[in-house]
């Protein structure tokens, strides 16, 4: 509602400023970007850290005098996370607003429906979130990512499995029943074969469960090595807590993106939050240009964190800022192919859009493992990229202080 | 054993808290033949409540006493002002007061949603995480309290209901409009009453969920759903029919994600909906007969 008041006080503003250009006869031109995220609904949260984010990129651009003089204006699609609701706004984005290119896409499920509108309009979109695997394994050519994909997540727990943590063979992996958390579960599934790890639980479950004492009851029958965990950040809070309340000790609790990078998991979960480990996409502690920029800039101007979603936002705005700098006029065709030639270092780590495995205009990044320890979250794996070393194994709960 | 054990406790716990959640609903489509789809809305702004009330250092148990008469109060004004007026209107669709509680939910989560922001919230209460165990089974013990909050309620609601003349007034408004208001019962005033007790009673579900689940604009809807399965699980309009669906509820989910997987809760809340609805259609309140 606050974005409402903001909303109707820009377009006055606009207005007045469409006058004063009129009556000096002089006609601003704007580049239209569409971007489509859930506003509203329970996902909101982040739409609404991306939304700031993309917003904060574009003000940057257009203070630098935009893209070849033209400014850039946002157009924003709410999608309310529902794949109906995102097609129908992707459609109003190409064909009402005519938008040579959109971003954006949150949730898999919504950017899995929207993306092959897009790829049917022929106008490029440039997901930043969405992370289901097969998105970009279909190969629509109007189709780009620049966010690592589900199946990829687990990259860095694999590695420190290898390396540091030889001695856990068992594991019991609870994830949300939806596309990320399915497609999330499934690959980690398919790394744990490889690994040699055994799967003693694998539940799912519906997000936004007040109890889950009764899969966790099972997890603790089990006393498995390692938890893995894919769940949203409220969802990842209570399975922290209920797992001290039954007092569950494995080696170590992992959480599988999402939820347990958020500040918020950690002041909601108090001190259950400690010794988590997870795996993240962006830290702003990483050695990218302008990742702490970026963060620091975002608390200071919005009053609020933000995280690894608001800097693949922010990403995407520059990426797609410089496609439209680059393209040989602002059309969807000309825009897909400057950005088929995008190679930029960003807040989130270098873009370029390549084919490799099953996946096409896809951005390859790294992923890394942080862990929770004393409230503060740090990077501890890979070692180039660590910020602190590692605690393992988590202490068992009654002999924590 | 234990894990079997441990289940029955959690979903018995969790239940008593769905009684009182489905309690207040089924209590206003006994008496007003409607079905008030903004009581899980209601109860998320009582857990909001409880939420300010926490901010400034008052115990979640105690903004009780806070959030229900202010939830009371609202119900109360909601009934007088915005449902009553709507029984006199002539309209095509005789459900329209059904539709304006749709309109009322809608208006209270974007309120929430204005003043609040999307953002998540949480209380940490210091029984938050606290648990104690009998042999090797854990109890919460903020769902342990909110339980017996929430049976003290639950018969204190039914006692009201059986022994007092407003009580009386209640239930013969429920049975007979007309006739209640023939023996000089003041029926527009009853269905006040009963809104705001109705309103009163999802307060104190979100005053103990909140410290133990956390709060945002959008968590109404699936607790008007849950509220709506258990009214007809109990039977429409019975206290003692509520707790037992609730209950059951409670149980079903969970039994269900230990034995079946926790991906199917909701499937299994629905297929029991279904059945009662096919071989009990009154609901439990047929077997009690209260």
């Amino acid at each position: 509602m606050k974005g409402t008041v903001g909303k109707a006080f820009v377009v006055a503003a606009a207005i007045l400023s469409l006058a004063v250009a009129a009556s000096t006869g002089f006609a601003a031109e704007t580049v239209k970007v569409g971007v489509l995220l859930p506003l509203t609904g329970s996902q909101a949260k982040f739409g609404e850290i991306e939304k700031r984010s993309f917003e904060m990129a574009a003000e940057e651009i257009n203070a630098k005098g935009g893209v070849n003089g033209k400014k850039i204006e946002l157009l924003f699609e709410d999608d309310t996370g529902k794949p109906d609701v995102g097609r129908s706004g992707m459609e109003k984005l190409i064909s009402r607003e005519k938008v040579p290119v959109i971003t954006g896409g949150y949730s898999s499920s919504v950017t899995a429906a929207a993306a092959p509108v897009a790829q049917r309009f022929q106008v490029p979109f440039v997901i930043c979130t969405g992370s289901a695997d097969d998105i970009t394994e279909k190969g629509y050519d109007y189709i780009f990512r620049i966010n690592q994909f589900a199946s990829e997540y687990p990259n860095a727990v694999e590695s420190f499995l290898k390396e540091v943590a030889k001695d856990v063979k068992t594991v019991a992996l609870l994830y949300e029943n939806s596309a990320f958390g399915q497609s999330s579960s499934k690959s980690f599934e398919e790394d744990a074969k490889r690994l040699g790890l055994k799967i003693v639980v694998k539940e799912g479950y519906q997000a936004g469960a007040i109890d889950f004492k009764p899969i966790l009851t099972k997890v603790k029958a089990a006393n498995p090595d390692m938890i893995y965990m894919v769940s949203y950040v409220m969802d990842a809070s209570l399975l922290m807590r209920q797992s001290k309340e039954l007092r569950i000790n494995p080696k170590m609790f992992v959480g599988g993106g999402a939820g347990f990078t958020l500040p918020e998991f950690a002041k909601s979960a108090g001190d259950a939050a400690n010794g988590v480990f997870s795996a993240t996409l962006w830290i702003e502690t990483l050695p990218f240009p302008g990742a702490k920029a970026y963060f620091d800039k975002f608390k200071k101007k919005y009053g609020s964190e933000t995280e690894y979603h608001g800097a693949e936002a922010y990403a995407a705005m520059y990426v797609v800022a410089d496609a439209l700098g680059r393209a040989k006029s602002i059309t969807p065709k000309d825009v897909r192919e400057a950005l088929t030639k995008t190679d930029m270092k960003t807040a989130f780590g270098p873009v370029k859009f390549i084919s490799y495995g099953k996946k096409t205009q896809q951005n390859k990044l790294d992923t890394y493992l942080v862990q929770w320890q004393n409230g503060e979250l740090d990077a501890v794996w890979p070692k180039s990229a660590a910020t602190k070393k590692y605690i393992y194994p988590t202490p068992p709960w009654d002999k924590r202080k | 054993m234990d894990v079997f054990l441990q289940t029955l406790v959690a979903g018995v716990l969790k239940g008593g808290l769905y009684a009182l959640i489905g309690i207040g609903m089924t209590l206003i489509m006994g008496v007003m033949g409607i079905i008030n789809l903004a009581h899980g809305q209601l109860m998320m702004l009582a857990m909001y409540v409880t939420f300010v009330l926490n901010a400034m250092g008052v115990d979640p148990y105690f903004s009780l006493f806070v959030a229900m008469p202010l939830l009371f109060l609202l119900g109360v004004a909601i009934q007088k002002f915005l449902l009553n007026p709507l029984i006199k209107a002539d309209t095509i669709l005789p459900e329209n007061q059904v539709l304006m509680t749709v309109g009322i939910g809608m208006a209270l989560t974007e309120i929430v949603r204005f003043i609040f922001s999307s953002d998540y919230k949480y209380i940490t209460s210091t029984y938050s995480n606290q648990t104690f165990f009998l042999g090797n089974i854990s109890f919460s013990m903020a769902l342990t309290i909110a339980f017996g909050i929430a049976i003290a309620f639950t018969v204190a609601m039914f006692f009201f209901l059986i022994k007092t003349d407003l009580g009386r007034s209640i239930r013969a408004t429920a049975q007979d409009k007309d006739a209640a208001t023939l023996m000089g019962v003041n029926t527009g005033r009853i269905t006040v009453i009963t809104f705001g007790l109705g309103s009163g009673l999802v307060a104190a579900a979100g005053c103990l969920l909140a410290p133990v689940y956390y709060i945002f604009p959008d968590l109404g809807g699936p607790f008007t759903a849950k509220a709506f399965i258990i009214t007809i699980l109990g039977g429409l309009g019975s206290t003692v029919g509520a707790i037992f669906g609730g209950v059951t509820l409670g149980l079903a989910e969970s039994m269900g994600a230990t034995y079946f997987g926790m991906e199917y809760e909701d499937i299994i809340g629905l297929t029991i909906f279904v059945l009662v609805l096919l071989f009990l259609p009154g609901g439990f309140k047929r077997l009690t007969k209260i």
